[in-house]
């Protein structure tokens, strides 16, 4: 049961807003545009700020058909958007940005029931266009995440779209409900829904490397680590954090790298050493076709149109639940 | 009669001095030998052999089959293997362009007019690398006394035999057995058994597959000696009448032309456990037929229940003796065009079929007997039901394994020519071969004879295929006739006649395409189609692929004359080497060994990982092939 009578403690910083509660502490950074530290019983699950994420490293079909050609502009938008604009919210009501000087009207012992930070993130496209970031905090620590895709006329269709959470150190496994094995929107159908636990952080190993690791329909998902990059912290004990579904099952994966890593092998032993976690909620994926792999395109069911609007979500499970 | 380096230049000459292609049978000693699957007429040459290499015809070990010529020299190569994996040759992948595309002009002989045939193009071929092979051996005491002939399983691409000293033969075709008589120059003791490989011969232009370019002794060679009465060929016909449920068999025995003179007697023994359906006793002759033998409420062979019968020949002298026993899986089954649909003992044929190379990522398409074995099990557990021996003979174990575990084969000949008339994706046929020449035609006919030939007794294979983006000419419709003439009993399949349709009528008994859209199916089937359709290849498995599987398989049941297809394709072809780096094993392609011209990781097309750890698409597959699994 989740403690009702328990109210989240907010710090109102000169350059981020902290949140804590019942074994949580969270810092919203407005500097690096997002969520800096997601500290769970005293363990750190970020290594940088989680940024909506764009590229899927070119499939062999993706470079059969030029996808990834026409669509190269997204590559950029997921190494460079950056943040441009953020917003708080406190018990669903919107506030100044309590900044310096703001943040002097504040004390040492503030609560809320909810806060609420929407961080906006501008695209380097040609045109450029906005994903919104909104995090929802309440007092048992879960955190709503929501993502919105302002979809733009003359933008090129989208490789992914998610939002990707690098953690510290590589876990040494995850686990989840949802489908067996590597899922994509146009091959699921083979997926049998069940409990799922993955050892390891395994790398898909095409000849070349490129996208895989997709967990369609997925209900939650727990990512579960032993260290920390804490110089004080000893202990090797495992520790998790779950992911899960809000209103509607979400599609993720857990790898050792991002898609620009993936990208850039040639062969699966030239990636860099299993170092960080890389865990990303996709809100819409495209499909890997399968017709040829020089030139067929994906089936058009399965493309991902940039100039549409695309809203997924999914919660940071609790410390109370 | 002397070896002729010439040979290799010549698309005329592909056999001297071998003997004719017969079926695959084993035969035994003793019933005993036959139940232990050991036959003592039978000695293994596989193992190590001395081995020179040179990389050019020109600095070759001239007369190194001669017994007092110094092998000093030599080093050694395991038997069979590749040569370019025992570290002598450069590894080499490419596609469709030629292995010496950029490096050498070379054109096929009587192609563009040509009336000089090209000679020195491959016998002074500076890219045409020898392996000079030696073998000794001495005959086990059961093989003395006996006529006695070598098989090799398969030789890449050009071989010339010699028997201590003395000249034996030449093959080509790397993937169909070659068999040459040892007995004239056999001797007793130590016998010097040499073989001189080329990687290039004319064949080169028929041997444009999309692999690794290898060279070598790549399958078993062994020695069988034959009894003085010997069951040389069989052909079985195990037909099944119209009403489906009567069993009608028929065997053709050839035996040696002096047979009627060793008072010999023939056994043959048609059997299903207890159930004794045929047991007949006659007089040896060169040629025995046994026709229309019914059997009633007969078992049919099919993928769920590949019900065999065997048949039993046993060769007797005349005082009775056992001299060989020939044992032959039979397998019961009609397979027919009915309405333009495919039937399979009167029902409609859906192929869950898979392309299937010959891949081992340590042996190259040296493939072991586990390997098939694995092959067959993953077949089993994802519903895959048919294969295609993309794109040459199989070793020819594979058929009887098949045969046994139901798979319905596309027996497909060492046939593709791709080069020669597409050019970076335009069909441009200026030079095709074998198209119409008349000079290349008897190479491919003979290639579907030896296809034929050795593997007619399978059940398993339904369909005989020509060969693989080819193109389509007068010669490719000799190989087609070639098989209605001789087998009834099957169709055939050739996908490279949508490229010329004026040979529509003469190639090919279905509509075959590879990678259509689905639409482009539907449009076919849609306008008054006169073939049954077959994806020869689709579901292109290259990297992180094989989405939108149902748009195929929803074909199947919106269109009875849409009969399934093959997954391009069932294994990637990487090997495994050691990384230069760090010095762990790690999967190479293309491009990796330096090679150019080379199509890089475009191998890499398979439900299985080189290493046979599965993708994850084949439970896509699984889903959807045991969805029509019927």
């Amino acid at each position: 049961m989740a403690n009702t009578t328990a109210k989240l403690h907010v710090v109102y910083g000169d350059g981020t807003l902290g949140l804590h509660g019942e074994g949580f502490q969270y810092i919203f950074s407005y500097e690096r545009g997002g969520l800096e530290s997601l500290k769970r019983n005293g363990k750190e699950w970020l290594y940088r700020v989680p940024k909506p994420t764009f590229w899927r490293a070119t499939t062999d079909n993706d470079r059969g058909n030029h996808f990834s050609e026409k669509s190269a502009m997204w590559l950029g938008a997921d190494l460079f958007s950056p943040c441009t604009h953020i917003e708080v919210a406190v018990n669903g009501q919107d506030i100044t940005l309590p900044i310096a000087p703001e943040n002097n009207r504040y004390s040492d012992h503030e609560t809320a029931e909810t806060v609420t930070l929407r961080f906006t993130y501008t695209t380097t496209t040609v045109p450029a266009t906005t994903v919104v970031v909104s995090y929802t905090v309440d007092a048992t620590g879960a955190i709503r995440v929501h993502t919105h895709f302002t979809g733009q006329a003359g933008l090129p269709e989208l490789p992914a779209l998610g939002l990707r959470f690098v953690m510290p150190t590589a876990a040494q496994q995850f686990s989840y409900r949802g489908l067996s094995g590597e899922t994509y929107p146009d091959r699921m159908a083979g997926g049998q829904l069940g409990d799922y636990q993955v050892t390891g952080l395994p790398v898909t190993p095409y000849m070349v490397p490129q996208e895989c690791g997709m967990h369609m329909a997925t209900e939650h998902a727990t990512v579960t680590r032993a260290i920390t990059l804490n110089n004080a912290d000893p202990d090797t004990e495992p520790f998790s954090l779950t992911f899960t579904q809000a209103d509607q099952p979400f599609n993720f994966s857990c790898l050792p790298y991002t898609a620009e890593e993936l990208e850039n092998a040639t062969h699966i032993e030239e990636l860099p050493p299993l170092r960080r976690t890389v865990f990303t909620v996709f809100g819409a994926v495209r499909g890997v076709g399968g017709i040829d792999s020089w030139g067929a395109d994906v089936e058009a069911k399965y493309h991902l149109p940039a100039d549409r609007d695309y809203d997924f979500e999914f919660v940071i499970a609790g410390t109370q639940e | 009669m002397q070896a002729d380096l010439k040979w290799l230049d010549d698309p005329q000459t592909f056999r001297v001095n071998q003997l004719p292609a017969h079926s695959d049978h084993h035969y035994y000693r003793t019933v005993a030998e036959m139940q232990a699957h050991q036959s003592s007429f039978v000695q293994s040459l596989d193992g190590t052999w001395q081995f020179a290499f040179a990389q050019t015809p020109q600095e070759r070990p001239v007369g190194f089959e001669q017994p007092d010529a110094d092998h000093q020299n030599f080093g050694e190569i395991q038997v069979p293997g590749h040569i370019e994996l025992a570290g002598y040759g450069q590894l080499h992948y490419t596609n469709t362009l030629y292995p010496w595309e950029g490096k050498l002009y070379r054109r096929p002989a009587y192609a563009l007019g040509d009336t000089t045939g090209m000679p020195g193009m491959f016998s002074e071929g500076p890219d045409n690398t020898v392996g000079a092979y030696l073998k000794t051996f001495t005959l086990n005491p059961e093989l003395r006394d006996h006529r006695v002939v070598i098989q090799f399983d398969g030789v890449e691409e050009a071989m010339y035999l010699w028997l201590n000293g003395h000249f034996v033969g030449y093959a080509e075709d790397s993937f169909s057995q070659s068999e040459f008589d040892l007995t004239p120059y056999l001797q007793a003791g130590e016998n010097l058994l040499a073989v001189e490989v080329f990687k290039r011969s004319t064949a080169a232009f028929l041997e444009d597959q999309d692999f690794f370019r290898f060279s070598g002794i790549f399958r078993s060679v062994r020695l069988v000696a034959q009894p003085t009465v010997h069951v040389n060929d069989l052909t079985i016909r195990a037909n099944v009448l119209d009403d489906l449920t009567t069993g009608d068999f028929n065997v053709t025995l050839n035996l040696n032309a002096d047979a009627a003179q060793s008072g010999a007697q023939v056994k043959t023994i048609l059997h299903a456990g207890q159930q004794v359906l045929l047991n007949q006793t006659v007089p040896a002759q060169a040629e025995l037929t046994i026709r229309h033998v019914p059997v009633p409420n007969v078992h049919l062979w099919d993928h769920h229940d590949p019900y065999l019968y065997q048949l039993q020949v046993e060769v007797l002298d005349a005082s009775g003796q056992l001299l060989e026993v020939v044992p032959y899986d039979v397998g019961f089954r009609r397979v027919e065009l009915k309405d333009k649909v495919m039937l399979l003992n009167g029902h409609r044929l859906i192929l869950n079929g898979v392309n299937r190379h010959e891949w081992d990522a340590k042996r190259g398409r040296s493939v072991t007997l586990a390997d098939m074995q694995y092959d067959l099990q993953v077949f089993k557990q994802h519903h895959i039901n048919a294969v295609r021996t993309c794109h040459y003979p199989d070793q020819i174990a594979w058929y009887a394994l098949c045969d046994r575990n139901g798979i319905y084969m596309m027996a497909e000949n060492n046939l593709e020519t791709h080069g020669t008339w597409q050019k970076m994706g335009a069909v441009e046929p200026s030079y095709n071969v074998p198209g119409s020449l008349p000079q290349w035609q008897g190479a491919v006919v003979d290639r579907a004879r030896s296809n034929y030939q050795t593997f007619k007794n399978h059940p398993a294979i339904l369909f005989w295929s020509l060969g693989n983006e080819s193109y389509a000419g007068d010669d490719i419709a000799a190989m087609d006739q070639y098989y209605h003439d001789h087998d009834e009993g099957r169709l055939t399949h050739y996908e490279g006649v949508c490229r010329n349709r004026v040979y529509a009528d003469r190639i090919s008994d279905m509509e075959s395409m590879m990678y259509d859209p689905p639409k482009a199916i539907r449009d076919y089937l849609d306008n008054d189609p006169q073939k049954p359709f077959v994806n020869c290849e689709y579901m292109h498995d290259m990297g992180n692929s094989l989405g939108g599987m149902n748009s195929y398989t929803d074909l199947i049941d919106q269109y009875p004359m849409y009969q399934g297809g093959f997954i391009w394709d069932y294994i990637d072809q990487a090997l495994l080497v050691n990384d230069e780096v760090t010095g762990q094993l790690v999967l190479r392609y293309g491009g990796d060994f330096d090679d150019r011209h080379s199509d890089y990781e475009f191998s890499g097309d398979g439900l299985l990982f080189a290493d046979r750890t599965p993708k994850p698409a084949l439970q896509e597959v699984s889903y959807y092939y045991g969805k029509y699994d019927r």
